[in-house]
């Protein structure tokens, strides 16, 4: 879970005229995320939150966000955050470069979740090679809680850098119930990810 | 006890108000009155909060509850304050980044992990700690929520909407951080600690603790000192205006850093007392957590920052580790001069220890970084020193 | 900070709405077909978090023990009696220690996070999510494993209660009355409670309800019952039977 949910109440409460609703995705119908070549059939059905985390991604919750929650990055570019600074004077997120590895991505993503959500428990538990998008990819396992709750948060994460961009997707639970029951709903959704030429 | 606990304060409060003005404002150190119980309303709500706060604390992820560590502390706390007062301390390490210890009026003190690297050695620890201490003595906590409360009036009246928060599932441990080091007082949507009065007040108590202490009073301009330097590296490395120089700002209530310096190094100098600065002891007492921390502290992405505190960490002397941890920082940060840079911090680590597999993971993964092929040997020694590593099945896939 | 930043933008912006509207509104939820064996059921009571206190001109919580005690002793007094009356049992909840301990923490954040997203995607109206948005749904969870919190206890049932007063001042309730005049709604005072029930043989969530405008005073006994009352208000089974029973 993310500041999605912050960000999406602060948005609605300033009932901004541009922001969507919630939508809903069908299952068994192949859909592009955030606004990229990516393209995702999911398995069941989910929901689209209105409120996006950063200019190239998007989430998507079954129960809402604080109890499972896949978020896609679709194409970030070199030199741009994974998600909306949270401060950018005192507290600015690290950026993607054009460089990285792939083993570079777990602690882009680990610095970024420390810092947007302020917390030092955060732990990338394993990390593995894997395919993603036809691609050479990294997978990683990660725990962390959120300052203001108690809760054990445990999540995944595939990536790959394509064309020097980088595409993620990665799924957040409470690591009580479910993450357990909700791990396959999200590798259902990796498994049939594909990008557009 | 009750009464003559507020008369001890007072008079205290009385000596350093009035001794402000004069040549040599330190005052003689009380004899400490014993624990207090709380008076009033407001008092008692105070309490409870953080009582209830506490109970789920002391089970919090965040936490670190290793118990020589905290015995260790706990030690300096004594040799700092004195017997008496270090008894009435209930004392918490907590694993975040910033600089910073705060205690609650209950006895409650939180350190920070962010403080404890910092802090050089016991010395400049025990000069934070002890100014902590000298708010809980002067019972700032409480009149600082009073204070809050008249000002949020003010505010209110003014137009401003000072609406609370109000949260859902009800106090969790993390929250006591929060509250204890922002505000220490219950209040959510609060603003800040103390004035700057009292924040004078309590470093003048802190001189006089020192001065009965065993430690050399220069450690709390030295801490403070470092604590200005540290903040330009960050604000250099940002490309922002440092704050050294600037007046108090409205919103500011720590009197100028910088001027706090200056008054505590004049104070220090008059004092004119030989002390030690347990560093020694320091060193080896952190040596099995610094790598945590300086992990921790290479995540926040502040890089002038905390190379700047490497380098004070480790002086004249660069040991393999910390050498290895200044590597890691600057192939994070990862421009092409970083990587160069840090290629030849992994050469010096693994010509002093050969054993050192993660310089040469490191190594490795810079030079490739570079489309330097020699990258994929290093990563083969790293493999043959550590086949069992945790990554390494991704690292063989960066070497096919 | 950050989430201080973002809370008083929420709350301010909640005021600038109005505090009436469906937000302040009461809601509750049943699970579709879930009835409650009248005179049956063993519920176990989770330990309440309650918080009273005075709410500054500023907005400021001022917390107060003596009003937080009474309202402890007063609630769970008041909550024993409904439930009795009502022909169900009512176990407290002991404060486990050791590993047990960890679970009921686990479980009594993860209700938090529930009812959370219950409120913010069921029960708000304009930010619902579309798959629980649709008529006679009510489907949350926390998982069977919930049960190891009311082990050896025989509970069929784990009640999860939470209530937060914030008494105005009368400041607060003067300020009250000029906002009004400039047509800013402020609120003086809140109160807030929300109340669970869990079947422990499924995790699911039979009943939520959520009220952001409490009545009853909870520091004298009889606005305890009031506020139980309210609290429990559309508790599955809640309607007496017309028939002359022993009060």
């Amino acid at each position: 879970m993310k500041r999605t949910l912050w960000l999406g109440a602060i948005l609605l409460a300033t009932a901004q005229p541009a922001l969507a609703s919630n939508t809903l995705i069908a299952a068994q119908a192949p859909v592009a995320v955030a606004k990229s070549p990516m393209t995702v059939t999911p398995d069941r059905e989910w929901n689209k939150m209105g409120a996006r985390p950063g200019r190239n991604s998007e989430s998507w919750t079954i129960d809402g966000d604080g109890l499972n929650e896949v978020t896609f990055y679709g194409g970030i570019e070199p030199d741009r955050t994974l998600f909306r600074e949270v401060n950018k004077h005192s507290t600015p997120l690290p950026r993607f470069s054009s460089t990285m590895l792939l083993t570079d991505i777990p602690a882009l993503f680990e610095a970024s979740y420390r810092i947007a959500l302020n917390t030092p428990v955060m732990k990338i538990d394993t990390v593995a090679p894997t395919t993603f998008l036809g691609h050479k990819a990294v997978q990683f396992a990660f725990t962390y809680s959120r300052v203001d709750e108690e809760v054990r948060r445990r999540g995944d994460a595939v990536a790959a850098i394509i064309d020097g961009k980088l595409f993620m997707i990665t799924f957040d639970a409470p690591d009580v119930f479910y993450y357990q029951r909700d791990m396959a709903a999200y590798r259902a959704i990796v498994a049939r990810a594909v990008i557009a030429r | 006890m009750r009464g003559g606990g507020w008369r001890q304060v007072a008079a205290v409060v009385a000596l350093l108000t009035s001794q402000a003005a004069q040549a040599e404002p330190i005052p003689t150190l009380p004899p400490y009155s014993g624990a207090y119980q709380p008076q009033g309303v407001d008092e008692r709500g105070l309490w409870m909060l953080v009582d209830e706060n506490e109970r789920s604390f002391r089970d919090s992820t965040v936490v670190i509850n290793d118990a020589p560590l905290k015995a260790y502390i706990q030690q300096i706390m004594c040799r700092m304050v004195g017997a008496a007062r270090c008894q009435t301390v209930r004392l918490y390490i907590v694993r975040d980044t910033s600089f910073n210890a705060s205690m609650a009026p209950n006895g409650m003190m939180i350190v920070h992990t962010g403080l404890l690297l910092r802090a050089r050695d016991e010395g400049e620890l025990a000069a934070v700690l002890g100014h902590e201490f000298a708010h809980f003595e002067l019972r700032h906590t409480l009149l600082g929520f009073q204070q809050g409360r008249k000002a949020g009036d003010i505010a209110a009246w003014a137009g401003v909407a000072g609406a609370a928060a109000w949260t859902y599932g009800g106090r969790n441990a993390y929250d006591t951080v929060r509250m204890a080091r922002s505000v220490q007082n219950a209040a959510i949507g609060s603003t800040y600690a103390h004035t700057r009065n009292q924040e004078r007040q309590a470093d003048l108590l802190s001189m006089a603790y020192l001065r009965a202490s065993a430690y050399d009073p220069h450690c709390f301009p030295d801490v403070w000192d470092r604590l200005l330097d540290k903040a330009d590296a960050t604000a250099h490395g940002r490309r922002q205006r440092s704050k050294r120089y600037d007046r108090a700002g409205f919103s500011d209530n720590h009197p100028t850093e910088l001027e706090r310096t200056t008054t505590l190094r004049r104070l220090a100098m008059a004092m004119n007392k030989p002390g030690e600065d347990g560093k020694a002891r320091y060193d080896m007492a952190l040596a099995g957590w610094r790598a945590q921390w300086i992990d921790d502290e290479i995540k926040r992405n502040d890089f002038e920052g905390t190379d700047y505190i490497l380098r004070q960490i480790a002086g004249p002397d660069w040991t393999p580790d910390l050498l290895f941890a200044r590597a890691e920082l600057y192939r994070t940060r990862g421009h092409p001069h970083d990587l160069a840079a840090a290629v030849g911090f992994y050469r010096d680590v693994v010509a002093r220890d050969p054993t050192h597999a993660e310089a040469y993971r490191g190594l490795g993964l810079a030079q490739l970084r570079s489309h330097d092929a020699a990258g994929a040997e290093a990563l083969r020694t790293y493999l043959t020193m550590k086949p069992a590593a945790e990554d390494a099945a991704m690292i063989s896939m960066l070497i096919q | 900070m950050l989430l201080r930043y973002l809370a008083f933008a929420v709350s301010f912006a909640l005021l600038m709405m109005g505090a009436q509207g469906a937000w302040a509104q009461e809601k509750s939820g049943t699970k579709p077909g879930f009835v409650l064996p009248r005179g049956s059921a063993k519920i176990l009571l989770i330990r309440p978090t309650i918080s009273v206190g005075a709410q500054s001109t500023g907005g400021m919580f001022e917390p107060n023990a003596d009003w937080t005690a009474q309202a402890r002793d007063n609630i769970a007094a008041a909550l024993a009696l409904a439930q009795t009356r009502l022909g169900n049992q009512v176990i407290v909840a002991e404060e486990p220690v050791g590993p047990a301990a960890q679970a009921m923490a686990d479980y009594r954040a993860l209700f938090s996070v529930v009812a959370d997203s219950v409120m913010r995607y069921q029960f708000f109206p304009g930010n619902r999510l579309p798959s629980k948005k649709r008529k006679g749904v009510f489907d949350w969870t926390m998982g069977p494993g919930g049960a190891e919190i009311a082990r050896e206890t025989g509970a069929d049932y784990a009640l999860f209660l939470s209530n937060q007063d914030q008494y105005g001042s009368t400041g607060r309730k003067i300020l009250q009355v000029f906002a009004a005049f400039a047509y800013v709604s402020v609120k003086s005072g809140e109160h807030t409670g929300m109340a669970g029930l869990i079947d422990l043989k499924t995790g699911d969530l039979v009943w939520l309800n959520a009220d952001m405008a409490m009545g009853g005073d909870v520091r004298t006994p009889q606005g305890a019952k009031k506020r139980v009352a309210q609290l429990l208000e559309d508790f599955p089974g809640s309607t007496p039977p017309a028939t002359p029973a022993a009060e």
